[in-house]
């Protein structure tokens, strides 16, 4: 089994800060990741900069909030919401985070790490069936850095995520920075951790900037990709092919052409991979 | 080994109960759980998150009641959130509500009694935030209501746009939240003063302005569904009947232009 969705090239995050670009029709990038909760509202300029957005270009909707991996049951009037989005949206695909950030009823707004656990993975399966199942497509799930890990897990992150989307059988972004971010954290190797992803679960790649704090890398997003995530996206696309990439850029946001340049770095470095791929197959 | 649920509720509490307040706020069962791996102990590591947790929150409140913020500087109005935070965890998955019982906190507590005009001017930033993102609607024009015919009037009931709202306060907010913008104010104590205004949006953009008793007495009415009858027998309640009918057409007129009433129904 594998995941389907179409290929859309390099593109970049839909942010506040680059609103006005798309009034002035001067926001050109193949494709707009846009924060599914911000747009969770009735009307006024967000909406109307997402109507602009997907005029220009295809679009994805990127939950933060779906707490997949909540012991609560799903927010169902989330559900409707977001359902409502797709309507009237028409997203080529729907992705959140392999975590949680939810429970009795509250809300962190944080992507929490979950135990690498049997338990843990019954109930993310659980949750993103319930999802499928509503929405009626598959979902994307997106690895999350993480700054802490417990004592009850019984596997590494990898075969967590790749148990969960064989047994939901729904896809994965994979956020090869978030990669490197937990692999520093706590010590595995990233390297690894790719070759273990099945490719063809693979829908979506995320890029993105991140802080060194010293004893720990912070996900950020709020700089330029480093040359040793630059490696590992080199990696991920020798592993799993011609995937659309997303550079995320979600605090100290530049000029909408320095972000932009980001995707156009991922492109050319998408096709040198695949060149020598192709020279090694023929 | 705590049950997935457990290990939940007790990460989030960690976070949440004592916003701000560090590892001696952290469940200890909760830490034993964590693996203490490298440079960083394991209350170390939650504590990154406690961090983030405040921090993300702090400035959700923070954008969304600016002038408030302002007003109290940096130190109180973190102190603040933090207790209205213990208090109101969101309940949302979106951030857009979780300042929602802000103004009303705002009211209960003591130790602003020297700002006691802050809980208006964050009822009025509130406000402006409901509008901000309200259901988008089609004004009416003013060329639908001279096509209406003189016989029609009477029964004829105006209607807002969704992206309104009318808002009462004790205090004259709308020169609060202008002197809160303006770095080089002049510092006198404002005094109290009954202040009706109303908050709307017009395209993208979100205005406010204050309302005479004349415009407040017609809004009620229109707002309660009545007819257009008796939206100007209101008016007539507090004005002559010859002030009443000049209101009326000058009112009808600015709401045209400010885009508030609504399209009527076919
Ligand atoms: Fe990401």
């Amino acid at each position: 089994m594998a995941i389907a969705v179409p290929y859309l090239g390099h593109g970049i995050g839909l942010r506040t800060q680059h609103f006005p670009r798309l009034w002035e029709g001067t926001a050109r990038v193949d494709w707009f990741e846009a924060i599914t909760e911000n747009f969770m509202i009735p009307g006024g300029r967000p909406l109307a900069a997402l109507e602009k957005a997907r005029a220009a270009a295809p679009l994805v909707l990127h939950g933060v909030s779906l707490s997949l991996g909540s012991t609560d049951p799903v927010n169902t009037a989330y559900l409707e919401e977001l359902h409502a989005l797709i309507q009237r949206f028409e997203p080529a695909w729907v992705s959140d985070h392999l975590c949680w950030g939810s429970v009795g009823g509250h809300y962190a707004h944080d992507l929490l790490p979950l135990p690498y656990s049997e338990e843990a993975i019954t109930v993310a399966v659980e949750n993103i069936r319930t999802v499928q199942d509503t929405l009626g497509r598959q979902i994307l799930i997106e690895n999350v850095s993480s700054y802490l890990t417990y004592t009850h897990s019984t596997m590494p992150e990898w075969e967590f995520i790749a148990e969960i989307a064989q047994q939901a059988d729904c896809g994965i972004l994979l956020d090869v920075n978030n990669i490197y971010v937990s692999a520093f954290n706590h010590q595995f190797d990233p390297v690894a951790y790719i070759h273990h992803i099945p490719p063809a679960r693979v829908g979506q790649i995320h890029l993105a900037g991140h802080s060194d704090k010293g004893t720990y890398l912070f996900d950020t997003h709020d700089g330029p990709v480093i040359d040793p995530v630059w490696d590992l996206y080199r990696l991920a696309v020798r592993h799993c092919g011609r995937v659309s990439t997303l550079v995320e850029w979600d605090d100290q946001i530049p000029e909408f052409e320095v972000v932009r340049a980001e995707a156009e770095r991922a492109r050319e470095l998408e096709a040198e991979e695949l060149e020598r791929s192709y020279a090694r197959s023929a | 080994m705590l049950a997935l649920r457990d290990l939940q509720s007790r990460f989030f509490d960690s976070l949440a109960r004592q916003p701000g307040a560090g590892p001696a706020s952290f469940d200890p069962t909760f830490i034993e759980c964590v693996e203490s791996r490298g440079p960083l102990a394991a209350s170390e590591r939650i504590d990154i998150y406690a961090q983030m947790y405040f921090a993300r929150l702090l400035d959700v409140l923070q954008g969304d009641f600016s002038r408030v913020a302002h007003l109290l500087g940096c130190d109180r109005f973190h102190t603040l959130a933090a207790d209205y935070l213990a208090q109101h965890p969101s309940t949302h998955p979106s951030l857009r509500h979780l300042g929602q019982g802000f103004p009303a906190f705002l009211r209960e507590r003591a130790d602003i009694a020297d700002l006691p005009f802050l809980s208006d001017l964050a009822e009025l930033e509130w406000a402006r935030l409901t509008v901000f993102d309200a259901p988008d609607s089609v004004p009416l024009r003013i060329e639908h209501l001279q096509s209406i015919a003189p016989e029609q009037w009477p029964t004829l009931r105006l209607q807002t746009i969704p992206a309104f709202h009318v808002t009462r306060h004790a205090w004259p907010v709308h020169e609060l939240w202008q002197a809160a913008e303006d770095e080089a104010r002049e510092e006198s104590a404002p005094q109290p003063a009954p202040t009706v205004l109303r908050v709307w949006r017009e395209g993208v953009s979100v205005y406010h302005a204050r309302i005479d008793t004349p415009e407040l007495v017609a809004f009620e009415r229109i707002l309660a569904g009545e007819p257009f009858a008796v939206v100007c027998a209101a008016l007539e309640s507090v004005l002559s009947a010859e002030e009443a009918a000049a209101t009326i057409g000058s009112l009808l007129l600015r709401w045209i232009e400010d885009g508030i009433l609504a399209q009527l129904p076919e």
